[in-house]
This record gives structure tokens, sequence and C-alpha cells, in this order.
């Protein structure tokens, strides 16, 4: 059964998108779209990949209506911050964590880092889907990763 | 670390990772069950408005006068056979009194033949009859010559008396009856007719549209949709059924074949969640009007005085003279350039409730053509059913 298959798969999609509370939501609504439209699939690629678009558009979607999207375009700097990550680091935490860390990032740098970094988009694309301008994709992106290594090098650090 | 190494540490990480969902499978069954019946809902009421149709044009077919079938020899109407036969050499002529003509014009739903019965002197091809009709004729044949007393004579004489002041003239007819000079005119294939009509087109299905994230995103919101600082953004558009007034002439060209042209209006309405400059609207309306230019053939394939059905085929050239969004309290004009393409083939039927006036009802199919018009039914169901209906004058 699709939902069986793929419900593991697609959740911690919307988690890294949403958080574990708002990615509950969306993941019903996620497969409601997919077996809507399931007929549209025309084979091209894998259905995994087509499931994945869905369900990030059913995120982002879910961020707009939330507004949780409108100042994105606002943060144009990038402060490099937290320094340079170490090796062997990333070794030492765990997937979910990992999860949990990138959700935690402000919504809208989330997106950008999701969009750029995990799903693969370029800056251009990350930008027309935002509706900001590459320029601020390539900053946000930058600024997520540092928050992010900042993050990461914090758990490190509390676990050694 | 260097960033392009952090990105592929991260990404090789979290790619295809797992993580048991919490159920909500129960959610889902219960939005497609909801899905399911707007879906069967929506069928239904097609097929009721079909039915209802077809329910139409039967009581109207069942109704008609002659039923369709029109007599052998030319139909005489009382006032016909009037100026055909001189006064003086008018024969004597079985007409029934005023009274029952008219009752039985009621009864027999008026034709010639109830009003005139078998005048003397018209070669009258005799009806068939049975074997035992024939042994009754000549029985009352032999009764006839029996010697009436004087009173039945004279009841007789009144009841056959041919009398100009019995005879049923157009006057005496009720209103609505057909004349000569109406079976006339409802026999002119070759009149020109103007239509005053409306039309309802049908929403056949949910259409939901996704929101679609590059390199999907905005691929084909393009020509007057990309110019435009709004950007439909919804999983569940609502579209109202699209609504048609217009004017349309139709002249003859050879026997049966006539094309007809016209003006159009259509006023079209759409609800759904729309980013206006980048900002979320829920709910918002989108309200767009048309004026257009049909160009239709038409064929009649069975044509009777009261009666007629017809193919017909053509397209239509429609311009949007205004478009507004309506979002919370504000309002936002925006120009359409370009012009909708449709197609429409379908059938039709008419009836002429007196010769000049009729009623007609045009179910047909339309397909509206991809000409970058804005986000509307047209642009999501390009084929839609349509039925029109209108008002018909032959001039």
């Amino acid at each position: 059964m699709l939902y069986e298959r793929y419900s593991s798969v697609m959740y911690p999609v919307c988690v890294r998108y949403l958080g574990r509370e708002e990615a509950r939501d969306v993941l019903q609504d996620g497969f409601l779209t997919v077996f809507d439209k399931i007929g549209t699939f025309k084979g091209e690629g894998s259905f995994e990949g087509w499931m994945r678009k869905i369900f990030v558009n059913a995120s982002l979607m879910h961020l707009r209506k939330a507004d949780a999207l409108r100042y994105t375009e606002d943060i144009t700097e990038s402060p490099e911050l937290g320094g340079v990550m170490e090796h062997g680091v990333m070794e030492q935490i765990g997937t979910k964590e990992i999860l949990d860390l990138v959700a935690q990032l402000p919504s809208g740098l989330r997106s950008v880092f999701n969009l750029f970094v995990l799903d693969g988009y370029s800056h251009a694309e990350v930008g027309a889907i935002l509706g900001i301008t590459e320029q601020s994709s390539r900053s946000q992106a930058s600024r997520a990763r540092s928050l992010l290594q900042e993050k990461i090098k914090k758990l490190y650090n509390g676990k050694h | 670390m260097e960033n392009i190494e952090f990105d592929k540490i991260l990404r090789d990480r979290l790619e295809g990772v797992t993580e048991a969902a919490p159920d909500v499978w129960e959610g889902i069954s219960q939005g497609l069950a909801r899905r399911h019946r707007r879906v069967v809902m929506r069928r239904f009421s097609m097929a009721a408005v079909a039915a209802a149709a077809g329910l139409a044009i039967a009581l109207l077919v069942i109704r008609d006068p002659r039923d369709g079938k029109l007599p052998e020899t030319p139909v005489r109407t009382a006032h016909a056979l009037q100026q055909e036969q001189p006064a003086a050499e008018t024969p004597a002529v079985d007409v029934l009194p005023i009274q029952k003509q008219i009752a039985a014009f009621t009864r027999n739903q008026v034709t010639a033949q109830a009003v005139v019965e078998k005048p003397a002197d018209m070669a009258v091809v005799p009806p068939m009859v049975s074997e035992e009709e024939t042994v009754a004729t000549a029985e009352t044949a032999e009764t006839a010559e029996t010697p009436e007393t004087p009173a039945a004579e004279e009841v007789r004489d009144q009841e056959t008396q041919p009398s100009q002041d019995h005879l049923l003239t157009e006057a005496d007819l009720p209103a609505g009856f057909w004349t000569a000079e109406d079976e006339a005119i409802s026999r002119k294939t070759h009149t020109s007719n103007i239509s005053i009509l409306s039309n309802l087109t049908t929403v056949g299905s949910d259409n939901d549209l996704i929101y679609k994230a590059s390199p999907m995103h905005s691929s084909s919101q393009t020509g007057n949709r990309a110019s435009s600082m709004v950007e439909p953004y919804s999983d569940s558009p609502k579209f109202f059924s699209p609504l048609s007034l217009g004017l349309q002439v139709e002249i003859p060209i050879v026997d049966r074949l006539s094309v007809s042209t016209g003006l159009t209006y259509s006023y079209l309405v759409s609800q759904y969640d729309m980013l206006v400059d980048k900002v979320l609207y829920e709910g918002a309306y989108n309200q767009l009007h048309y004026v257009g230019i049909p160009l239709t053939l038409s064929y009649r394939f069975v044509e009777t005085p009261h009666f007629g059905f017809y193919v017909s085929a053509g397209a239509a050239a429609e311009k949007c003279v205004s478009q507004r969004y309506v979002f919370g309290s504000n309002v936002l004009h925006e120009k359409v350039g370009g012009l909708q393409w449709s197609a429409k083939a379908g059938l039709g039927a008419e009836y002429w409730f007196v010769p000049r006036f009729g009623l007609y009802f045009d179910p047909s199919l339309v397909y509206f053509f991809d000409n970058s018009q804005p986000f509307s039914i047209r642009t999501q169901q390009p084929l839609q059913a349509r039925f029109e209906v209108g008002l018909r004058f032959k001039i």
C-alpha cells in the first residue's frame, strides 16, 4: 500500500521543512494530493522523486499560509558564524538529531537551505519558488549553513 | 571542513532517511471520502441536467400537434377553403357548429382536417375500411332511406345547412392558432432568425491546482498570467459555473444549412488562494468579463412547422474586457491581452410556439484553446459541456 510504503520516507521531508508538529498535518495533505494526482504521473523520473516534489510543495504552501516566508527576502546579509567545522564531528551526530537541528532553523532560512542543499535546486530556482532574488538565496543558504554548523558544534560539545 | 564537503555529508546523511510517521491514515481516508462524494455529486448533477434536458425535448416532441409528421396533401384551413370556393358554387359541406369546431380544435390539438370535414366536391381518397364497417355502412344507408319525421328533418337541416355564418374564420380561432399565412411562414426554410440566448456551462471536475515548485513552477503560467502580479496559490480552487448572454442572427445559406453570428457576453468567477505581490490572500475572488463573436454553422435534419432539430459546429473569439481581483477589502484591475479562441459542436432543438417566435435548446461541447488567458475554469478544464437556451424570432 502506497501510504505504508512511503509515509516513513516522506515524513522526514516534511519534518525538515516544518518541524514535527506541523509535519503531521502536511503529511496528510500531501498524501491526499498524491492520491488525487496519481494519474498525472507520466513515468518521467522516479515515482519517489515525484512524490517528494508534492510533499515539498505542500510544506512550502503550509509555510506560506502561515506567512512564515513573507520576510524571507529581507535577509540579504550573511554574517559568518561558528567558524570552520572540524572533520569527524558529523560522524558523532545522529541522523535524527541532524533532522531536528535543520527543523530548528528559522523558517525562511530553513526553506532556502532545504531547497538548495538538500533537495538540489539551483539558487535561481529557489529564488523563483520563494519569490526572492538569486543573490538573496545565496546569502540565506550561507547563513543557514553557518547557523546549522553552530548548532551541530554545540550539540557535539555537549556530548563531549 | 569546506562548505561543499559539509553539504555533501549532510545530503548523504539525510538522503533516503526514514522515520516512523504518525498515523494519519484515518484523516487521509476521510479526506478521500469527502472528495469522492464531491465528485459523485457533481457527476450526478450533470446527469440530472442531461436527463432534464432530454425530458424537456421529449415533452416538446409529444406536444407537437402533428407529432412531427406533415400531411402529404397541402393543409387547408377554413379560410383557405372559403377563398377557393365561390359562394354560389358552395356544395353541401358538412360543417360542424362553431362550438363543436372549437371543441374539436382543443381535443385534437388543431389540424386543418379537424376544422372542415370532407367537403363534398373535394377528391378525397376513400379511407380503408374493414368488411364489418362496409356492412354497417350499408345498413346505415338503408336506414337513411326511411322517411324522417318533420321534426327530425328540421333538426337535420339545421345541422347540415351550409352557412357562411357557421364557417370557421380566422377571427373565430382562439389566440395562438395558426392561420394559412402562418403555415406559409412556418414552412419557409430560408428565413433569418434573431436569437436571444443565455447559457450555463458545467464545471465537471475538481481540477485542484497544485502549487508547482520549480522546475514545474510557472512553466504553464505564461503570457497574461506571467505578467500578472497575482499568482494562483491553492490546492482547491473553486470555479462557479460561467454564465453567458447574447444576441445572434441566423442567416440561411442553402436549404437546411444556415450560419449564425452575433455578440455574446460571458461572466466567469473563481475563488482561490492567491499571492498578490507575494502576499497570500485566502479565498480571494477573480472576476472575468468576456465579449465575444461566435460563428456557427447549423444543419437542420428535422424541420416541421412547429419543430426543428439541428446539428451545429463553430468557433468563437472572445476578448476579456475586464478582469478584477477582490481580496480582503482590496480590488485590483488588470488588463488582459490576446483573444480566447474556442470551438464547439452540438445538437439543438427548437420549438415554434407561433410562426415567428420560438424557443430553442442547444446543448454542446466547447473546447477552449490555451491562449494565455487568466487562470479560470477555461484554463483548468478546457473541454466543457454547455447548455444554451434562448428565444428565436423569424424576420
